[in-house]
């Protein structure tokens, strides 16, 4: 079906407007928006430029590895939280939320050298970030920070955003197509440089080789996709549990298992 | 330091996707996408490869007419449904097909030509990206030096970069997607010294 090519459909369908890298927590999030003109008006600009700012003081407060940052600044004992800006004590409550759901899976404060939100705050960022995007002009909008995925409506009429979820014995393939709108986050070990810590062990340990997550809210997404790598298959049970989330675990042997309404895209394109 | 450089043929759409963000739409980057130059392999090839049945497999249902609360496949042959949504037949015939026609008229250098890029501090250290474009597509994109202190995280700077290399080229390669979901944590130091190294070269 040729006409899902970008740019290459009919005058009705929305088309891309926005392309944007933004270069933000140790990484790169990149933001499309697609209107039905495939142009950004002023006040879509204006949501881009806010989007970004969301961004920028997310990285600002939350960063671990800026020494001066107030979350570094939280973890050596220099400032309270209530000291701290507003942000932190929402997102260290949220993560309190998530590490009760995960039954302890995802636990912010079970990490080395303190509280470390750094699992959290990358797909609440992008999820705030996401809701920047108010102009009537846009039909669908997507924040991905490195894999983590935010989005709202679709890059056609009635059409949801398609993502790719990598194959973790070859990230250079994927595995498998999903379809949004909504948040989908992925967590595992393939990506050395990223390791996952057994909140009960102290160790760093994942049962799965890549766990995704998708539904409502990217920041408890990607909090619950690192509880379920962690954890492994027996996980998914507390993901089913929960209303609108669903997960997929790829094992390291190449099973998969999910939960029954993940959002597996139809067969046709 | 001991250290094979990165060689990546065939992310170029993805890398020029990562670094033109400011004039061009992705999808405009298709026409110098070599429709053989990412391996195309079908997820389902390469899983079934080297991927016995687990031996926790509780079933071989396609998902979406599952009806248990959790459900297995075993990776090989018997899982139509996840792996068959791009299909050989329409995203590599349509990708070429399309994108020239609406691709920008290209001012890029033709000749073969290297850089390195600016040396930037990335979470670990200090490092240099090297690039080689021919006929205005990237070749071979690499660390050309790295100085870490002798801290051991950066072993992974590979790791952490090339990932995100792929994943844009499977943007790229398979125009029915809008993202990739995947477990990267990519260096936007890398980026920086890549797209300095990408200007010299004339590309902006």
């Amino acid at each position: 079906m040729t006409s899902d090519v970008w740019g290459a459909g009919e005058a009705a369908e929305p088309r891309q407007a926005i392309h944007y890298l933004e270069h933000v927590m140790g990484t790169v999030v990149t933001i499309d928006v697609y209107t039905d003109a495939g142009t950004a008006g002023v006040e879509t600009h204006q949501n881009l430029a806010r989007a970004r700012g969301v961004l920028q003081r997310a990285d600002a407060v939350f960063s671990t590895w800026k020494v001066d940052s107030p979350m570094s600044r939280l973890r050596r004992g220099e400032i309270t939280c209530e000291e701290a800006p507003p942000e932190v004590a929402e997102v260290l409550e949220q993560c309190e939320i998530a590490r009760e759901i995960s039954c302890g899976w995802f636990d912010p404060w079970a990490m080395p050298g303190g509280v470390d939100p750094t699992g959290y705050v990358k797909g609440w960022a992008a999820q705030r970030a996401l809701s920047e995007f108010t102009s009537t002009e846009i039909r669908g909008a997507i924040v991905n920070a490195a894999g983590d995925i935010a989005s709202v409506g679709g890059p056609g009429l009635a059409k949801p955003f398609r993502i790719g979820i990598v194959d973790p014995s070859s990230p250079g393939q994927l595995a498998c197509v999903v379809e949004l709108p909504g948040a989908i986050a992925t967590s595992g070990t393939y990506e050395r440089g990223r390791h996952l810590i057994d909140p009960h062990s102290g160790l760093p340990t994942a049962r799965v080789a890549s766990a995704s997550v998708s539904g409502a809210d990217l920041g408890l997404a990607d909090a619950l996709a690192t509880a379920v790598a962690v954890a492994g298959e027996d996980a998914l049970a507390l993901v089913d549990g929960l209303d609108g989330y669903e997960a997929l675990t790829i094992a390291f042997d190449g099973t998969w298992q999910w939960t029954a309404n993940f959002p597996f895209a139809s067969t046709s394109s | 330091m001991r250290r094979t450089p990165i060689v990546i043929v065939g992310t170029v759409a993805g890398l020029i996707g990562v670094l033109s963000f400011h004039t061009t739409p992705a999808h405009l980057t298709l026409g110098v996408l070599p429709a053989t130059s990412v391996p195309r392999s079908s997820p389902t090839t390469s899983i079934a490869g080297g991927s016995p049945p687990g031996p926790g497999s509780r079933g071989t249902n396609p998902p979406p007419t599952s009806t248990s609360s959790t459900t297995s496949k075993s990776a090989p042959a018997t899982t139509p449904t996840p792996t068959t949504t791009r299909t050989p037949a329409t995203t590599p015939a349509t990708a070429p097909a399309t994108a020239p026609a609406t691709a920008p008229a290209t001012t890029v250098p033709i000749a073969p030509r290297s850089a390195n890029g600016q040396a930037v501090n990335y979470n670990y250290g200090v490092l240099s990206v090297a690039v080689s474009v021919s006929g205005g597509r990237i070749t071979k994109v690499g660390i050309a030096s790295l100085n870490d202190g002798g801290n051991a995280r950066s072993q992974s700077i590979d790791q952490q970069s090339i990932p995100m290399l792929e994943q844009q080229a499977l943007q790229a390669q398979s125009a029915n997607i809008q993202g990739v979901s995947g477990a990267s944590y990519t260096s936007a130091g890398f980026i920086q010294s890549l797209q300095s190294a990408l200007s010299q070269l004339g590309f902006s």
